[in-house]
């Protein structure tokens, strides 16, 4: 049962063939995943294990059949895949249904995707680590009495990916992450905050006792939020949440969604939308990036994609059936049966968030936002908020119980300050921004 | 292929296991089997475009000593991997004794309707649900410019044993159809969202026909072609029936789950039998509703599904409980142990949450409004539970002038606290209704069907996340 994860997806394809598909492509994906959350002075999870499971995509005349499994016994394997390929009969023909054309890996050079210290680091250090985080927060003030936990985690992963033209190839890239999430009384109420890391490995991480200090900071600095009243002001969006909203421009610069034209963004190609500050790139090929990898989910080589360049919008970003759907190729950007980032960010400017605040006369800054309100098709934009009044270039008290409301293109046309602080630390990140004017609705 | 997976572990072997999960002393030991056989046809652009067939089959293993819990799972049944998987899990405890365990089974009464299993459907009457859905939008108007259709079925097959000698079994059924339609009039396009199903069988359609479906996802679309900017600012807010209930989900239900309680990091923590809301509102957590997309017959700690009053004429009257955070709150289980797949620990879970009905008609609900805001049903909502301030999208909204609706209105974001929205409960309808079922939660990333169900609702001052100032 511990077979090697390419023989595994090898045979599925074979099976596939078998069973008349006369196209298929199988990965196997093995994590070896460690996770563990202290709370007070005790590890109250810890949890280790292998998890694998296998994807195939079967074609059968242009027509397209997906299975996933863990059951990866032979008999379940072979009766899984028939099953699959009967299921593609159902589905109707699509000239545009078929793999990739085989295309070669190029020299990437060192993608940096492992960290020896995932593997190497001890367990009690881990949980060191996750214990240290909550004795942080607390000694960080009186307030902080309490915790959602801190928690350590970590994984090694191997993609491996066979395809019925040839394609053939894997990779292992190791992850860790360290959070933090300290409750603090304020007067009556209760308040939280999250802040964590992640990286390909522990050495690249701010220490545990840094991430508690700012995780237990932003919950601290929090008490005693009003309501801000209702009206139109500058926006600035800290990293984390500035990488959010970049996750929902993402959506609609996926050709997924161009293609069937729930984007705002489809038929533009060309034209100005953002500012000038708006440069957005993907790149599968960053050293030690979150998001990068050799080769795609459908085994197409990854590559670097002027998404936006000085605000002209340069290309969408595609898997290989969207891209013939447009007329056009691959950007190395499969994921998961669908269009998915690789390191998708905007591009840095100059200094940091303190900075953008002291250039802000007046206006909010967003520190956290919650919901999920995003229009693709017309880019409506609006989600619950909470930060910072800004007044004079200066913070000056915090508030919470608002909205923030927009529209994508509007917003991306009114960016006009971008920070030089982003950490690439998941496969969508952004530095600050301000946006020149949104709607806050409070009171 | 379900059919493999009737007698996947013997009873000595769950036995053996369980003692090896307790070989460091632990108090308690867990397993969790899982098969669960899907099935999703999607359509898009006029065409069956994608068939899809997934399988989650593996097993969890759980140990707690008091508030600490190991966790190990495997995808590979043999003999030597759960063994290892039951280590992982014995880890959490330090310096106890071993001790065998004997399970035996019992059996439980089902909250499912399932007719006819969705294994045994031939994928042909599939695509004739998803083309009549597509004929049915194009007809609704000459706006519809995309259809796009999924249907998704499963079977999960579970199985719990613990150590203090349960043995249960279940065979849960999931029929979801859900329709999304793009308009578009003078270059302006929005859309519209619909779905419903349950722990149901496949002639669940022939009742709620795929007809229905798309054309409420097409109307919606259609609407929404004549929608105004929404208001920003405090406004009066009605919240229709049915799908409304997403309100008691996000800023109550969160709140009442035990572990945010027993850590005393939600702000209901310790409040059982004080006031919380407006004495209008009474709520529900059932878990015994046939058929209901949130119903469970076991959750997934093998504890049966219950009726629980959460909050009772303004009163918080009690929590969902787990096991773990019940045996540590000195009480039972309520049947709210739920979790995603094997490959997680289960958390206390809301199953279906509703308030029932009240005593006003609809209309002499929205007749108290000389100005505000109609949600007829929400996209979607999520909720801070320490602080207790939640926001709602809505799907489907309209201003409410002098007691009628007006104009629909586009996307907006309603933001609230909890506690403060429930005490401005001033109306309740008596027209009171389960949601369709279309509702998953995704707590810690988690995701599990819910339901959801409300009475017409008058809230007396809420803020509207609009970008139309003034």
């Amino acid at each position: 049962m511990s077979a090697d994860p390419l023989e595994l997806a090898q045979r599925a394809v074979a099976l596939a063939a078998a069973c008349g598909a006369d196209q298929s492509e199988a990965t196997m994906i093995v994590s070896d995943a460690f996770s563990s959350e202290a709370r007070g002075e005790k590890i109250t999870k810890l949890q280790q294990s292998v998890g694998r499971s296998l994807s195939l995509r079967a074609f059968v005349g242009g027509r397209k059949a997906t299975l996933g499994t863990t059951d990866l016994t032979p008999e379940g394997l072979e009766a899984l895949v028939a099953r699959c390929v009967e299921a593609a009969r159902s589905v109707e023909h699509d000239p545009l249904g078929a793999l990739p054309d085989p295309e070669p890996i190029g020299a990437s050079g060192d993608l940096r995707l492992i960290e020896d210290d995932v593997r190497g680091r001890g367990e009690d250090e881990k949980l060191a680590s996750a214990l240290e985080m909550e004795r942080e927060m607390r000694a960080y003030d009186p307030r902080v009495d309490n915790s959602n936990g801190s928690r350590v985690a970590d994984a090694l992963t191997t993609v491996a990916l066979v395809n019925s033209l040839g394609f053939r190839g894997s990779y292992t890239a190791s992850s860790a992450s360290l959070s933090a999430s300290p409750v603090v009384r304020d007067g009556e109420e209760k308040r939280t905050a999250h802040f964590g890391a992640s990286r390909r490995g522990y050495a690249q991480m701010p220490s545990p006792a840094e991430i508690a200090r700012v995780a237990a900071k932003r919950a601290v600095d929090m008490c005693g939020a009003r309501k801000p009243q209702t009206g139109v002001l500058p926006v600035i969006f800290e990293r984390d949440v500035a990488s959010i909203v970049l996750g929902d421009l993402f959506g609609a610069c996926s050709g997924a969604n161009v293609a069937i034209e729930n984007s705002f963004l489809a038929g533009r190609l060309g034209e100005k939308i953002g500012s000038d500050l708006v440069t957005i790139v993907d790149d599968g090929l960053l050293p030690g990036g979150m998001g990068t990898s050799p080769f795609d989910a459908e085994g197409v080589p990854t590559r670097k994609t002027a998404v936006f360049e000085r605000g002209v919008l340069r290309s969408f970003l595609f898997d290989t059936y969207h891209a013939r759907k447009l007329g056009t190729k691959s950007t190395g950007n499969a994921a998961g049966g669908t269009v998915g980032p690789n390191n998708f960010y905007l591009e840095p400017g100059t200094g940091t968030l303190e900075d953008l605040i002291a250039r802000t006369p007046r206006g909010i800054v967003v520190y956290d936002i919650i919901g999920f309100a995003t229009e693709h098709v017309t880019g409506t934009w609006s989600r619950g908020a909470s930060g910072f009044m800004i007044e004079g270039g200066e913070i000056a008290y915090p508030i919470d119980g608002f909205t923030i409301a927009g529209n994508l293109r509007e917003m991306l046309a009114a960016v006009d300050a971008v920070a030089g602080d982003v950490i690439f630390e998941s496969p969508i990140v952004s530095p600050s921004f301000r946006v020149a004017g949104m709607t806050v609705s409070g009171t | 292929m379900s059919d493999t997976q009737t007698e996947p572990l013997s009873t000595a072997a769950i036995e053996h296991l369980l003692g090896v999960a307790l070989e460091r002393g632990g108090e308690y030991a867990e397993l969790f089997f899982e098969h669960r056989l899907s099935h999703v046809l999607r359509l898009q652009e006029g065409r069956i475009h994608e068939a899809g067939v997934h399988v989650m089959r593996g097993v969890g293993i759980r140990v707690r000593v008091g508030d600490q819990q190991g966790y190990g799972y495997s995808d590979d049944l043999s003999q030597e991997a759960l063994e290892r998987a039951a280590r992982v899990a014995a880890k959490i405890a330090h310096g106890g004794t071993t001790r065998s365990v004997s399970v035996s089974e019992r059996s439980v009464e089902s909250m499912y309707l399932p007719g006819l299993w969705s294994d045994r459907v031939a994928m042909g009457r599939r695509v004739e649900m998803l083309q009549r859905a597509d004929a049915a939008a194009r007809r609704f108007d000459a706006s519809v410019r995309a259809v796009n259709a999924n249907l998704h079925d499963e079977v999960q097959e579970v199985l719990v044993a613990t150590s203090e000698g349960r043995l249960v079994r279940d065979r849960r059924p999931l029929v979801s159809f859900a329709v999304q339609v793009v308009a578009e009039r003078n270059g302006e396009r929005t859309h519209g969202y619909y779905g419903d199903g349950g722990r149901r069988g496949f002639e669940f359609y022939d009742g709620v026909t795929p007809e229905q479906i798309a054309g409420e996802a097409a109307r919606i679309a259609v609407v929404n072609l004549d929608a105004v900017e929404a208001p920003a600012g405090e406004l009066p807010v009605v919240v229709g029936p049915g799908g409304g209930g997403v309100l008691l989900h996000e800023a109550v239900g969160h709140g009442l789950e035990s572990d945010f309680n027993r850590q005393g990091v939600s702000l209901y923590s310790g409040r059982v039998g004080e006031r919380v809301a407006s004495e209008l509102v009474t709520i529900y957590d059932d878990g015994n509703l046939p058929g209901e997309r949130g119903s469970v017959s076991i959750d997934d700690e093998g504890t049966p599904g219950q009726h629980k009053m959460l909050v009772e004429k303004g009163i918080l009257r009690g929590y969902m409980q787990d096991t773990l955070n019940a045996a540590l709150m000195h009480t039972h289980s309520t049947g709210s142990g739920r979790r995603q797949s094997f490959r997680v620990l289960p958390q206390p879970r809301m199953t279906n949450t509703y308030m029932p009905a009240g005593d006003l008609t609809a209309d002499e609900v929205l007749r108290r409004v000389k100005r505000g805001f109609y949600a007829k049903s929400f996209a979607g909502g999520q909720v801070d539970i320490s602080k207790g301030d939640f926001v709602f999208m809505v799907g489907e909204g309209y201003l409410i002038e002098d007691g009628r609706l007006t104009a629909p209105v586009k996307g907006a974001t309603l933001i609230g606290n909890g506690p403060e929205i429930m005490t401005r409960v001033t109306a309740v309808g008596s027209d009171m209704r389960l949601a369709n079922g279309s509702y998953t939660c995704g707590k810690g990333g988690q995701l599990v069907p819910v339901g959801v169900g409300l009475p017409t609702l008058l809230i007396s001052s809420m803020t509207v996340g609009g970008s139309r100032v003034g």
